[in-house]
C-alpha cells in the first residue's frame, strides 16, 4: 500500500507532491505532500501516505487532504495530517484528532540572556523535574474535586486566571484565549474525568517535555522584536497536552462512533477513522467532549507554566520573569469559516498557522501573523515562524508540528542505548532529566527528521514564515 | 503455546503481533505485553489479592481493543498494572478474568490507548493471532 500511494504521484513543483482523487475509487478528494525529495523518501518509506488516502474518503472532506513535511505513519490519520469537512453535510472523526486531543506547545521567553547563566542550567532542569511531575507524582499538579474538573472543562485557562495561574497576558496569547466556548463537561465521561483528576500540571511520557533554550538566531528582525524574542535569551517550550482525560474521551468517541457509523451508512478503510455526522447527536457530542479536553490541555499547560515560573524565580529572583509568547494547539479539530464555508478543519500533529489578516490572529500579532512553533527533537533546534495568510489556500492555514518521527522506538532503543543518549546530550551542553533511560533512547535526535529540512520546506511553501531558531540547553523530559 | 508476543515495526506507535493457542491466552497475552509496556522488563511479581476484570463488546476485534484499554484505564487510575492472568471466559465478545498486578508508585502513562488501526484478530489451525496498535 505504501509503494501504490508513492508510484501514483504527480509532482506539482520540487517541493509539493499530489496523489490524485482518482488514484483509487474510494478518494473523494488529491492527497497533498509538501516535502523536499529527501523528506518525501522518508514519508514514503511507512503507511503514512496509505493513510492520507484513507482520510481522503472520509465523508464530506473537501479541497485536498494535505500531509506536512513532518508527516509520518499514526493510526487512522497519519501524523502531520491536516483535512477539512463541510460542516453541515461532513464528519468529525475523534481518530483525526487523535488520543492526546489538544496536544501543543507554548512558549516563554525570559528577559535574562542564557550565556550568563548557563552554568546554572543543570540545576535548573533539576528544579523543574521536581517542580513538574511527568507522570501523576506528588508535587506540582494541581489536586480537583469533582466540580473543579467540570471548571477546568468548560472554563478552561479562565479558571486558572481566578486561582492565580495565570494572567489575563497569557490569556490573549493562547489559542482560542485558552477556553472553547463549545465545551460540554456532560459529554465527557466519568472514567475520563477519572483520568483527569490528579494529572493537572503534568507532562506525561512520550515525546513530551519541558525544555530550556536560548535564542540562537534571528531570521527576520522584524518579527521577532514584535513577538519578544532577543538573540540570545533563555526561553522555556513546553509540550504536553490533555493526559489521559483527552485520552479517554478519544477512546471512549471511536468506540461509540464505530457503533453508530452503520446507522449512518458510513464505510470506512480503517476502523480507526470512525466517524460521525458532525451535525448528528453523536458528533456534536464528541465535539463537546473534545472541546472539554482541549480546555483541560490548554490549563495543562498553563499550570506548568505557572511551575517554570516559581522555579524560575526561586533561581534567578525578580529577573527570572517568563513572558507567554503563545500556546498553540497540534490535535485538534476546529470550526473554521474558509472561503465563504464552515468546515471542520482536522489538524493531527499538525498546527494552524493564520496570518496576519485572519480575525483569529490575537491582536497583539495582526501585524505578524499567529505564532507557529517547530519543536525539533531532543538535542535539536527548535524554531518559530509565523503563519501567512497565502497557508490558508495552501493547508487550509496549517504548518507542521516538530521534526517528525522517522524511526521506529524499539529500532531507536536498538540503535544507541539510553545512557549513551544521555551521555552525548551532556556532553554537548544539554542538562537531561528523565526518568528511564529507555524513553531517553526512543526519543533520541537520530529518531527524527531533519528538522532543518522540514523548516526549510515549511518556510519556501509559504505554510509559514522563519523567524527564529533556538537552541536546546535542557530538558525535561517525561 | 499460551501466548507469544512481538513488537512489529511503526514509525510512532507499538503495533503488538500476538499468537496463542485460544482466545483466552492471546487475551492473557495481550495483557502482560501491555504490562511489560508499562513497567519496563524485568516485570516486577504480582502481589495481593487477585482481581475480576470484565470486558463486553460487540465482536472480537473490538473485545481486543476494549480489553486493553481497560487494563490501561486500571494502571492510569489505580496505579494497579495487571500481569498474571486467569481467564474465566473468553469469547467473541466477552472477556472476564482475574488479574493479579503490580502497584505502582506513580500512575504508568506510556500508553495512552489501544485504537483500531489495522486492528485484527484471526483465527486459524495452529490458534489465534492477532496486530493491535497501541498509541504511546
Amino acid at each position: 500500500m505504501t509503494v501504490t500511494g508513492a508510484s501514483l504521484v504527480e509532482a506539482r513543483g520540487p517541493l509539493v507532491h499530489e496523489i490524485p482523487r482518482t488514484a483509487r475509487p474510494d478518494m473523494l478528494v488529491p492527497a497533498r505532500v509538501y516535502a523536499d525529495s529527501e523528506l518525501w523518501t522518508q514519508i514514503s518509506g511507512d503507511r503514512s501516505l496509505a493513510q492520507l488516502m484513507n482520510v481522503a474518503t472520509l465523508p464530506g472532506v473537501t479541497g485536498c487532504v494535505y500531509g506536512m513535511p513532518d508527516m509520518h505513519e499514526g493510526y487512522g490519520f497519519p501524523v502531520g495530517g491536516v483535512a477539512a469537512m463541510k460542516a453541515d453535510d461532513g464528519v468529525v472523526s475523534p481518530g483525526g484528532v487523535g488520543y492526546d486531543i489538544n496536544c501543543g506547545v507554548r512558549l516563554l521567553i525570559s528577559d535574562l540572556d542564557a550565556e550568563p547563566v548557563r552554568e546554572r542550567v543543570p540545576a535548573l532542569v533539576h528544579e523543574l523535574s521536581r517542580s513538574i511531575p511527568s507522570g501523576t507524582g506528588r508535587g506540582g499538579r494541581l489536586l480537583l474535586g469533582g466540580a473543579d474538573v467540570d471548571r477546568v472543562l468548560v472554563e478552561g485557562c479562565h479558571y486558572l486566571l481566578e486561582r492565580g495561574f495565570a494572567t489575563a497576558e497569557d490569556l490573549e496569547v493562547t489559542e482560542a484565549g485558552g477556553r472553547f466556548t463549545r465545551a460540554d463537561p456532560g459529554c465527557v465521561s466519568a472514567r475520563a474525568k477519572q483520568r483527569g483528576r490528579d494529572q493537572l500540571g503534568t507532562i506525561g511520557s512520550g515525546n513530551h517535555f519541558v525544555e530550556v533554550q536560548a535564542v540562537e538566531q534571528i531570521f527576520d528582525a522584524g518579527v521577532a522584536a514584535a513577538l519578544g524574542l532577543r538573540p540570545g535569551c533563555l526561553a522555556v517550550l513546553v509540550h504536553t497536552g490533555s493526559r489521559g482525560l483527552g485520552h479517554q474521551v478519544c477512546t471512549d468517541y471511536v468506540r461509540l462512533m464505530d457503533a453508530a457509523m452503520q446507522r449512518y451508512g458510513i464505510v470506512l478503510p480503517d476502523r480507526e477513522l470512525a466517524c460521525a455526522p458532525f451535525r448528528s447527536p453523536e458528533g456534536q457530542q464528541y465535539f463537546g467532549a473534545m472541546c472539554a479536553a482541549a480546555n483541560f490541555a490548554w490549563a495543562n499547560r498553563q499550570v506548568i507554566a505557572h511551575r517554570v515560573r516559581e522555579a524560575f524565580e526561586r533561581f534567578f529572583g525578580a529577573s527570572g520573569r517568563l513572558r507567554l509568547v503563545y500556546d498553540v494547539a497540534h490535535n485538534m479539530a476546529k470550526l473554521e469559516a474558509h472561503q465563504g464555508e464552515l468546515l471542520v478543519v482536522h489538524r493531527k500533529g499538525a498546527t494552524r498557522a493564520f496570518g496576519p489578516a485572519h480575525p483569529e490572529t490575537p491582536p497583539r500579532y495582526r501585524s505578524v501573523g499567529q505564532p507557529v512553533f517547530i519543536p525539533g527533537s531532543m538535542g535539536t533546534a527548535s524554531y518559530v515562524l509565523v503563519g501567512t495568510d497565502q497557508a490558508l489556500g495552501l493547508s487550509f492555514g496549517s504548518a507542521c508540528h516538530g521534526a517528525g518521527r522517522a524511526m521506529s522506538r524499539h529500532a531507536a532503543k536498538r540503535t544507541k542505548p539510553g545512557h549513551e543518549v544521555r551521555r552525548e546530550l551532556e556532553a554537548r551542553g544539554i542538562a537531561v532529566s528523565c526518568p528511564s533511560n529507555a524513553e531517553l533512547a526512543e526519543e533520541a535526535p537520530f529518531a527524527y527528521k531533519d528538522v532543518e529540512r522540514v523548516v526549510d520546506v515549511v518556510h519556501r511553501v509559504g505554510l509559514a514564515s522563519r523567524v527564529a531558531r533556538l537552541r536546546p540547553l535542557g530538558v525535561v523530559k517525561g | 503455546m499460551s501466548g507469544y508476543s512481538e513488537l512489529l515495526a511503526h514509525t510512532a506507535e507499538v503495533m503488538l503481533r500476538l499468537r496463542a493457542t485460544t482466545l483466552a491466552d492471546l487475551l492473557a497475552e495481550a495483557g502482560r505485553a501491555l504490562g511489560r509496556l508499562e513497567l519496563g522488563e524485568p516485570v516486577p511479581p504480582a502481589a495481593g489479592e487477585p482481581r475480576l476484570i470484565e470486558v463486553q463488546s460487540p465482536d472480537r476485534e473490538a473485545l481486543l481493543v476494549d480489553w486493553l484499554n481497560e487494563l490501561v484505564y486500571l494502571a492510569e487510575t489505580e496505579r494497579w498494572v495487571p500481569v498474571e492472568f486467569e481467564m474465566v471466559t473468553a469469547n467473541d465478545t466477552t472477556a472476564r478474568a482475574w488479574a493479579r498486578g503490580v502497584v505502582t508508585d506513580e500512575a504508568p502513562a506510556r500508553v495512552k490507548a489501544a485504537t483500531f488501526h489495522g486492528l485484527k484478530v484471526v483465527a486459524g489451525p495452529q490458534g489465534f493471532e492477532a496486530d493491535v496498535v497501541l498509541d504511546v
